[in-house]
């Protein structure tokens, strides 16, 4: 891959072509607050908005979404300029006016010294009440596990991920890739006596035939088996005990 | 005749078209657009046929669609033009149809109770071009508009259709790009971007598949020119679509049509049929090698879809949602391949440009924004409809000469431009001319080409509450400014419109603003704050107004008007009291009516019935 | 295969199997059958392999599509700019009182689905108001109503 070299916050930085300036910036220490972004998910990112940055180049200035804007060569990055900071503080306002329950959003605003919005804020609805509606499990639920249980169904301040007429979908395998992923941890994902409850679908859990702790969902091992051909015996042991 | 294998096979084709019309022979045009098929133009259409038929007369009848319908005339449609005299007629009904044919048609003679009445000076005016609405305008885009039957492709070649594609395809691709660029031609959806430009980039990109594509989403609420477009003239915009395919070196286009004009769909769907018929679409196109082809995509209802990348997503078949745009369209548009997306008058221009050169075309208009453009001239003027004009006429030009001026003899207050991403422009500013770059400069922007006047009646506030509320509907909800910013903006809005606002408000307010231009991820939301900086900016008083003293000076806001009855001008008719929805109103007949303002729920019901315009508003 | 089935295959059928295609479907579900059944949309996941989480979040997303069922006549009420100038608002709420249903909503006797529209680009018959797509302008509070009790025959 071709290098260039790109300025972050005055400092030069090596860098391959086309890689986004959140990465760039995360592998040489420099903060830049992210949430919908994540770096094994081709599609995430450029929805919070959280992650704006001051791009400069060909003498043109723009705020871009560190999570997907493709460093070039002659490309300037500021991450903490008056600009930077004045919209950063607006859009977690906005989301602490949103979901005013998440610790996470609540610890990042605060870091921007926002504690407070100033707007109304939404009713604590049960199942939103700390979704930020980023779209994040829904790309992880279709690029990295291949299922498409769940999509972001709705628009504008109602868009939420959701499985189909928002019944028990016919495709979940339960893995809870989606919960695992939430940057705010709005994904329900619950487990008793051996069954794993996640929107709105019991599934029965596989227990490691060594310690007993039921690990993976049977539909999960099905899913696996069937997709890679692995042999079902390999599933009969939990990680620690392979 | 089947397919046009040459250039000169279809010229051949053309004169043979045109031999076979009779000079002289008188022509009935009813108009078949959408308001005037409402009002009943088929029933007109056919009492025609029967009426010429039966008496054995030689008149064609053909089933135009006008825009001149749309100029303030729908509500007087069916509209039927005869020519070669040049009458207008509204109002037709079937059963006027024999005394047209017996006066006019027969009789050369004109029927006075059908013809247009100038609302402001009462005189009558029998001939459509000296009617004041047509005769400042200069029609390119709508060329044959009105003119021609958009269901036959004869028509169109009749009225020299397709000659620009012939010519274009002796041409080296690079000229044409070259001749597009040269002509000044910049995009008419909106942000006005040079189509040149646009072509020769998407040229430029290494790449097996390009694709070009017509934007037919017209969204922008008051503005109808492209629908005009594609219901009155489908083959300027397939005949410009071929052009482009060849310039670029595409061989398959698109035309994303709103799902709310169905007649449009229909138009363009027999349209190109009938260039694949003929050989001007499909394989080997005139014989030159060239091929090419076009889908139609009808588009959901979805606002956003106007937006390229938003578009793209959607004819891919997937939820419209807009995607950063760091890498063009031109380079990665469709399916990740270069495209040439334009708008439905962008692509009708094309094929004139190429006929009669961009030197012609750079003769008309302004330094930085040449040719014409198509306005819908709509709210509260006399003669509303579409106008096309070069560009740099005067906001009061349009308004005072062509759209007649303000309706009922009101105040002129403002127009807005530009749509939900435009802005509202005062009075004090209508010498301005309208090119792109004034607009934005003013704080709106040239949008697709509604032009929407306001009267003193228009309150200002609640115009920014309607579009805010209108984005809050149509924001797609992926990010985060335009998804929980919006509503945000609505409910600072709606406190003022109904008396909660503080200055506060008006300071929060500007501070969104800021958030959603600097922060959203597409145009949509980006622009969204235009309509309520416009308003804040010219007129702040309003909202002081609305702040400070409780009061809508408009008298639009419902929380902050009453409404009375004037005892002076009221007789006592009981229409009001007997239509009251509340039954609020009391008082004897024969004498002045009380309205209980306690129960009143300001729906206006009385001011509408009252034919004494008794009942007051403050 | 049930009738209901080889109902929404027969849509199906008219198109290539693309999903430039699917948007069309659904219209077509849409225009046939006043809204998009669950039914179909499985059966058009099942024909053309495409998830059902995608087709609901295209259902969901596209004004034009509805999920339950519409009234047997729509009257959509335009609000576009000019017809808000011109007293859309007022029409609106008429309607909303005389039938007494919401915005978008279904009267209980299912005769009614009253919807609002963007623009329909008949802005010079402001305000204007579609019956089962045919247009209505001009419309004042007091005749509103009349015009569709007219049309309708009711």
């Amino acid at each position: 891959m071709e290098k260039i070299s790109v300025i972050i916050d005055g400092k030069v930085f090596e860098a391959e072509k086309d890689t986004c300036v959140l990465e760039v910036a995360r592998r040489n220490g420099i903060y830049i607050p992210s949430l919908c972004y994540h770096g094994e998910v081709p599609s995430s990112g450029g929805s919070c908005r959280v992650c704006l940055v001051e791009a400069h180049q060909g003498g043109r200035m723009r705020l871009v979404t560190a999570c997907n804007y493709p460093v070039r060569q002659g490309l300037e990055v500021k991450t903490d300029t008056p600009l930077v900071q004045r919209i950063r503080r607006g859009i977690l306002e906005l989301l602490l006016a949103r979901v005013p329950n998440s610790e996470v959003i609540r610890e990042m605003a605060a870091k921007e010294g926002v504690t407070e919005a100033r707007f109304r804020k939404d009713e604590g609805e049960s199942e939103r009440y700390k979704c930020i509606a980023c779209g994040l499990c829904t790309h992880v639920c279709a690029e990295v596990v291949g299922v498409h249980a769940i999509a972001m169904v709705g628009r504008g301040a109602d868009k939420k991920p959701a499985t189909p007429y928002d019944k028990p979908s016919d495709v979940c395998i339960g893995c809870g890739a989606c919960a695992y992923a939430c940057p705010t941890g709005a994904i329900q994902l619950k487990e008793k006596d051996g069954i794993r409850r996640i929107w709105h679908k019991d599934f029965e859990m596989v227990r490691c035939s060594v310690c007993g702790v039921p690990y993976i969902p049977k539909a999960q091992v099905d899913w696996i088996v069937k997709r890679t051909g692995k042999d079902r015996s390999f599933f009969d042991r939990c990680p620690d005990h392979r | 005749m089947g397919t046009i294998n040459s250039i000169e096979e279809l010229d051949r084709y053309r004169q043979k078209l045109a031999a076979a019309v009779k000079p002289n022979l008188p022509t009935v045009l009813v108009c078949f657009g959408t308001g005037c098929q409402a009002n009943g133009s088929r029933l007109v259409a056919e009492a025609f046929t029967e009426v010429i038929k039966e008496q054995g007369l030689q008149v064609n009848v053909n089933l135009g669609i006008k825009t001149t319908g749309c100029h303030g005339f729908c509500e007087n449609g069916p509209l039927v033009v005869l020519r070669p005299q040049d009458i207008l007629y509204l109002k037709v009904k079937p059963e006027d149809v024999p005394e047209i044919v017996e006066e006019s048609v027969k009789g050369g003679r004109i029927v006075q109770r059908l013809v247009y009445q100038d609302k402001v000076t009462g005189e009558q005016v029998a001939h459509y071009n000296e009617i004041p609405f047509y005769k400042h305008q200069l029609r390119i885009a709508l060329r044959h508009i009105g003119t021609i039957d958009p269901t036959s492709i004869d028509d169109y070649i009749l009225a020299g259709g397709y000659a620009g594609l012939a010519k274009a395809l002796t041409m080296r691709p690079e000229d044409i790009i070259t001749e597009v660029e040269r002509s000044g031609l910049r995009g008419r959806g909106g942000a006005g971007f040079p189509t040149g430009t646009k072509w020769r980039s998407c040229a430029a990109v290494q790449s097996d598949v390009r694709y070009v594509m017509c934007n037919g989403d017209e969204g922008d609420p008051g503005a109808f020119m492209d629908r005009s477009i594609m219901e009155g003239d489908p083959h300027a915009v397939i005949e410009g679509m071929i052009i482009g395919a060849y310039a670029v070196g595409s061989h398959q286009g698109y035309i994303y049509v709103r799902d709310e004009y169905p007649l449009a769909v229909r138009n363009l769907s027999i349209a190109i049929e009938a260039a694949r018929e003929k050989g001007l679409l499909g394989k080997n196109i005139l014989g030159s090698g060239f091929s090419f082809d076009i889908k139609i995509i009808r588009g959901g209802g979805a606002f956003v879809c106007g937006e390229s990348s938003a578009l793209m997503r959607s004819v891919e078949g997937n939820v419209g949602e807009p995607r950063a745009k760091y890498i063009r369209s031109v380079e990665r548009g469709l399916y990740n391949k270069p495209t040439v997306l334009n708008n439905v008058e962008t692509w009708a221009n094309v094929p004139e440009i190429i006929l009669k050169g961009a030197d012609w075309y750079a003769s008309m208009g302004t330094e930085g924004s040449k040719g014409t453009k198509v306005f819908s001239l709509v709210g509260k003027v006399n003669n509303t409809g579409l106008v096309e004009v070069p560009m740099g006429i005067s906001i009061r030009e349009l308004v005072e000469n062509i759209g007649g001026g303000i309706q009922g003899g009101k105040k002129f207050k403002a127009v807005q431009t530009g749509g939900p991403s435009g802005g509202c422009i005062p009075e004090r500013l209508a010498d301005l001319p309208i090119d792109f770059d004034s607009l934005t400069k003013a704080g709106s922007m040239m949008g697709s080409g509604g032009i929407i006047v306001m009267d003193e009646d228009t309150c200002m506030v609640d115009v920014a509450k309607y579009f805010t509320g209108f984005l809050v509907e149509e924001s797609c909800g992926k990010c985060t400014p335009c998804r929980d910013g919006l509503p945000r903006m609505l409910d600072l809005l709606t406190d003022i419109t109904e008396g909660r606002g503080t200055e506060e408000h008006l300071a929060m307010l500007e501070e969104l603003c800021d958030l959603l231009t600097w922060g959203a991820l597409c145009g949509l939301g980006t622009s969204a704050a235009n309509p309520v900086l416009s308003t804040i900016r010219y007129f702040r008083d309003e909202y002081e107004a609305h702040i400070k003293d409780k009061k809508c000076p408009a008298g639009v806001c419902k929380a902050l008007i009453t409404y009375s009855i004037d005892p002076e001008a009221c007789t006592g008719c009981r229409l009001c009291a007997k239509n009251c929805p509340q039954t609020c109103i009391t008082g004897e007949r024969k004498k002045p009516h009380v309205i209980d303002v306690s129960r009143c729920i300001r729906c206006g019901v009385c001011k509408d019935v009252c034919p004494y315009d008794a009942v007051r508003v403050s | 295969m049930t009738q209901e089935l080889s109902k929404f295959d027969r849509i199906i059928e008219r198109y290539e199997r693309s999903e430039e295609s699917l948007l069309a479907i659904l219209q077509d579900y849409q225009r046939e059958f006043q809204y998009v059944p669950e039914e179909g949309m499985r059966r058009l996941s099942e024909v053309m392999g495409v998830p059902l989480s995608k087709l609901y979040a295209m259902a969901t997303f596209y004004k034009a599509l509805s999920l339950v069922p519409r009234g047997r006549h729509t009257i959509k009420v335009c609000t576009g700019t000019a017809c808000h100038l011109k007293g859309a608002p007022q029409i609106l709420e008429t309607l909303e009182r005389e039938l007494r249903v919401k915005r978008n909503g279904t009267t209980e006797d299912g005769e009614f689905t009253l919807e609002c529209v963007n623009c329909v680009g008949a802005c010079a018959m402001a305000p204007v108001i579609l019956v089962d797509e045919v247009y209505h302008g001009q419309n004042r509070p007091s005749k509103v109503m009349d015009i569709i009790k007219k049309q309708v025959g009711s």
